[in-house]
């Protein structure tokens, strides 16, 4: 198992509040890493550091032998990091066709690729999510559980090694969270992405990941496979109650 | 860099980027037809009624500044409400060259080129850093203060009275003939620039745009390199804006700040996008038009109230009109470029 | 005798306190609202000549012209509310343009019938005459106007922070779903902000009238004025306001005093603001909301 992306003590914080206190984990190449915590733990926060919308105060990031702790939010994309959104961010007034053939277009730097390419390569990555019949449907009029789909199509279209996932499963109903699950699996055989989860539902983590990492309150307190963590005495106190920082 | 012409495709070969047109000639019938209208009236008017010549030349010049203006909104995503600050960089360069060191049109044209180019290079980061109304707000304000600094400097600029002596385009032969000249360039120009912006909405460019528009943040983290893309469409826009600046210099051998820099002018300009419907680039050149006659029309029914009465039925037509005049011709297609300004922070 | 830096530094403070009176209106109702008003201007355009229009051509009595402007103005506002913030709240380029028409509109029309050369004169003295201080004259009226526009910025402040309607102003300004979820009117207080605003326009109009020259587009200048402030301010948020007034009133002051190049006022301003945009995008304020 190869390492491709390092965290290295990162921190974040916004005014006198520490999001991400001193994390350091690694992933290697083919696994899924679960990303656990309470809410207001950090997670969507340390995503947000290594995706590039923020930029660490300390600690470094490498990704595949570059630093990639300073680098722009376009230039990681196109060395292979990619993300969903916790809450859908479609864009609005371009049809679902559209936006994905935008990362089509901009994720990686490809030659000979006109709008036409990069539109049929959209259909494929539209066909794999399902959402083939709604390719002409503006952003703005999907439900949540197609633009979900399309957040992880956007996301693959950009041919990533390492893929977010924020949450996939949040606001849908019992039956599409499986489905979403098992997109995600999916994905993972036949795109060949490593895929980094943030989620709550212990199950789904359960059964997909092969390790997982716990945040609380900005700081690691617990790494390992998902059967160590789930009898981890301190995370059970985390997640129940009655812990301190 | 090649270029290709198949059968029905026409492909741009640079580096490593491709970028195809579709050729579908019958989708050529309106556009020929439109533009065959457009030379027709100015023939017909210069025949029958040679002093309407300058109204047609406003009609084009409103339009040729709106449809860049089109290109600039929907690349940085935010609405420049100061465009006028480039005609005005634009004019006063091609002004002071052709006063000061006697050059004619065609050169400094040149000059006017890399001014506004300079300028558009110089102001592009504010659309990065800038937030929607931040940036509203100080493009609002860089024309105005370039209006005090052409008074403050009144021994270059000549603030009130205005520089005077520019040459004209032609000299010598008949004063409608030149005319009809002059209104065949203005035409020329704004169809070039219809061609360009036209191109660049339809070719691979546009997604990127579009992208930019609804979210930039998103649009960065699938691999945009949105600062490149904003420092081009602001730049080149404004570059396009400064040539109608030395069209007003050359053409009415005459320039005050005064005529195009203040609030009045903008809001014809914005006028103009807003009746065609904003970046609907056809739609401008139908704005054009109707705010030139329709100020024609109240200077000459109306007379004296017609300053009070152009900015109330822009008003009334403004609340009217929910996708401006050409938003009552054109059918809806999906793709629609339309930049709405959020009050971030 | 008063030094240079002296004079200055009471300029500042005039300066301030005045440019506070005239923008405060401004930032509250880009924080309140969410939208700008660009036709801000309007009102400075809207005092003087209604009250001349009452008080000149059809002869009332200057304590009558004044209420009778504050009503239609507020007439006005309201209306201007109701019919076009209010159709188009998502459609911001509208909302700016139409305010814009009204306010040409206004400038335009006081430019047809009471053009500079009409004299608009306003009889508004209060304090007539003028204090010596050091090298400069300033006139009581501006002291007074000055002196007003603390009062008026103490009002506010005083008002949004301890009664239930300014309670309820800053919960709008948070975050407007939830206000509305939990009961506030907000088409009341969105009119009720837009005729507040007014005040201290007219206020200041009032005060200035008989010192410095009235014409049809004097709005303008202190609309630029308002406008630097608030971005550098942070829309909407009255400490900011405050501290980028004094600001504005302080590069003012040196430009004309110490450097001695009052025609370049404004563009130092400019700069200023531009300058501290790109270390501070979000403005001086540290908080997004009203204070």
């Amino acid at each position: 198992m190869t390492e491709i992306l390092r965290v290295n003590g990162v921190s974040k914080h916004f005014g006198g509040l520490m999001a991400v206190n001193d994390v350091s984990f690694s992933i290697n190449a083919g696994e899924t890493l679960g990303l656990m915590g309470p809410n207001g733990a950090g997670k969507t926060t340390l995503v947000n550091l290594i995706t590039g919308k923020y930029l660490a105060d300390s600690g470094n990031v490498q990704f595949m032998g570059h630093d990639i702790t300073r680098m722009s939010p376009y230039k990681r994309c196109k060395l292979g990091i990619s993300r969903t959104y916790q809450i859908p961010r479609p864009f609005p007034e371009l049809t679902a066709l559209m936006s994905v053939a935008v990362s089509a277009l901009y994720g990686k730097d490809r030659v000979n690729q006109g709008l036409e390419d990069a539109a049929t390569e959209a259909t494929h990555y539209l066909e794999f999510c399902g959402l083939f019949s709604k390719r002409n449907v503006l952003g703005k009029d999907l439900t949540l559980y197609e633009l979900r789909g399309l957040e992880l199509a956007r996301a693959l279209a950009t041919t990533p090694k390492v893929i977010f996932v924020d949450e996939v499963m949040a606001g849908l109903n019992p039956g599409e969270a499986v489905k979403a699950v098992r997109l995600l699996e999916r994905a993972k055989e036949e795109f060949g992405v490593t895929i980094l989860w943030i989620e709550h539902v212990m199950a789904a983590l359960m059964k997909a990941a092969q390790r997982v990492v716990v945040l609380h309150y900005g700081k690691k307190i617990a790494e390992g496979p998902p059967q160590d963590i789930a009898n981890d005495p301190y995370v059970i106190e985390c997640y129940l109650g009655s812990c301190h920082a | 860099m090649e270029l290709e012409i198949k059968r029905e495709k026409i492909v741009l070969r640079a580096g490593t980027q491709k970028f195809e047109w579709h050729i579908e000639p019958r989708y050529w019938r309106n556009p020929f037809i439109y533009i065959g209208i457009l030379l027709l009236a100015t023939v017909l008017v210069y025949f029958f009624s040679p002093q309407t010549l300058p109204t047609l030349v406003e009609a084009n010049l409103l339009a040729a500044i709106a449809i860049p203006l089109g290109w600039m909104t929907v690349g940085t995503g935010r609405m420049n409400f100061g465009p006028q600050f480039y005609i005005g960089a634009g004019g006063y360069a091609a002004a002071l060259c052709s006063i000061h060191l006697g050059w004619p049109p065609a050169v400094t044209l040149l000059v006017t080129l890399v001014v506004g180019l300079v300028f558009g290079l110089l102001m592009s980061p504010l659309s990065i850093i800038a937030g929607g109304l931040y940036y509203t707000l100080l493009t609002l304000l860089f024309p105005l203060v370039f209006l005090e600094i052409t008074f403050i400097y009144t021994d270059i600029f000549k603030g009130d009275t205005g520089l005077s002596g520019i040459a004209p385009f032609l000299s010598g032969g008949s004063y409608t003939g030149n005319q009809l000249m002059i209104c065949l360039l203005s035409l020329f120009i704004m169809l070039i620039y219809m061609f360009i912006v036209d191109k660049i909405m339809r070719s691979k460019f546009s997604a990127s745009l579009a992208a930019i528009n609804d979210d930039e943040e998103v649009a960065e983290a699938m691999g945009v390199n949105v600062k490149k893309i904003k420092i081009i469409s602001f730049a080149i826009p404004a570059m396009m804006i400064a040539v109608i600046g030395w069209f007003y210099a050359h053409y009415y051998t005459t320039l005050s700040g005064i005529s195009y820099l203040p609030l009045s002018f903008m809001l014809k300009v914005l006028m103009v996008s807003m009746i065609g419907g904003r970046v609907q680039i056809y739609g401008n050149v139908v704005g054009g038009y109707f705010i030139a006659f329709m100020e024609l029309f109240l200077i000459s029914v109306i007379g004296d109230m017609a300053t009070v009465m152009f900015p109330v039925i822009l008003l009334i037509l403004l609340l009217s009109l929910p996708e401006g005049l050409f938003g009552l011709y054109r059918k809806r297609r999906y793709r629609e470029y339309l930049p709405t300004l959020h009050v971030r922070r | 005798m008063l030094t240079t830096i002296e004079t200055m530094l009471v300029y500042t403070l005039l300066l301030g306190s005045l440019y506070l009176l005239v923008s405060i209106g401004f930032s509250l109702i880009c924080g309140v609202l969410r939208i700008f008003h660009l036709g801000y201007a309007y009102i400075f355009v809207a005092t003087i000549y209604l009250t001349w229009m009452f008080f000149h051509t059809l002869g009332l009595p200057l304590w009558l012209s004044i209420i009778l402007m504050i009503v239609v103005q507020a007439g006005i506002a309201i209306g201007i509310y109701k019919g076009i913030v209010a159709r188009y709240v998502k459609m911001e380029e509208k909302i700016i343009t139409g305010l814009l028409l009204i306010a040409m509109i206004a400038q335009e029309a006081a430019n047809k019938w009471y053009p500079v050369q009409a004299a608009v004169n306003l009889p508004t003295t209060i304090i007539p005459g003028s204090l010596v201080i050091g090298g400069t004259e300033i006139s009581y009226q501006l002291i007074l106007a000055a002196a007003f526009g603390i009062l008026v910025t103490v009002f506010f402040v005083l008002f949004f922070l301890k009664t239930k309607t300014g309670l309820a102003v800053r919960a709008i300004s948070y975050d407007i779903n939830t206000s509305k979820i939990m009961g506030i009117q907000v088409e009341q207080i969105y009119m009720f902000i837009m005729v507040v605003v007014l005040l201290p326009v007219i206020i200041a109009m009032l005060m200035i009238a008989p010192v410095w020259a009235v014409d049809p587009w004097m709005g303008w200048g202190y609309m630029t004025t308002a406008i630097l402030i608030s971005v550098m301010g942070g829309l909407g948020n009255i400490r900011g306001t405050i501290i980028a007034a004094f600001i504005i009133g302080l590069t003012h002051a040196f430009m004309a005093f110490v450097i001695k190049e009052p025609r370049l006022m404004n563009l130092a301003a400019l700069v200023v603001v531009v300058i501290m945009l790109l270390f501070r995008p979000q403005g001086i304020a540290k908080t997004e909301s009203l204070w």
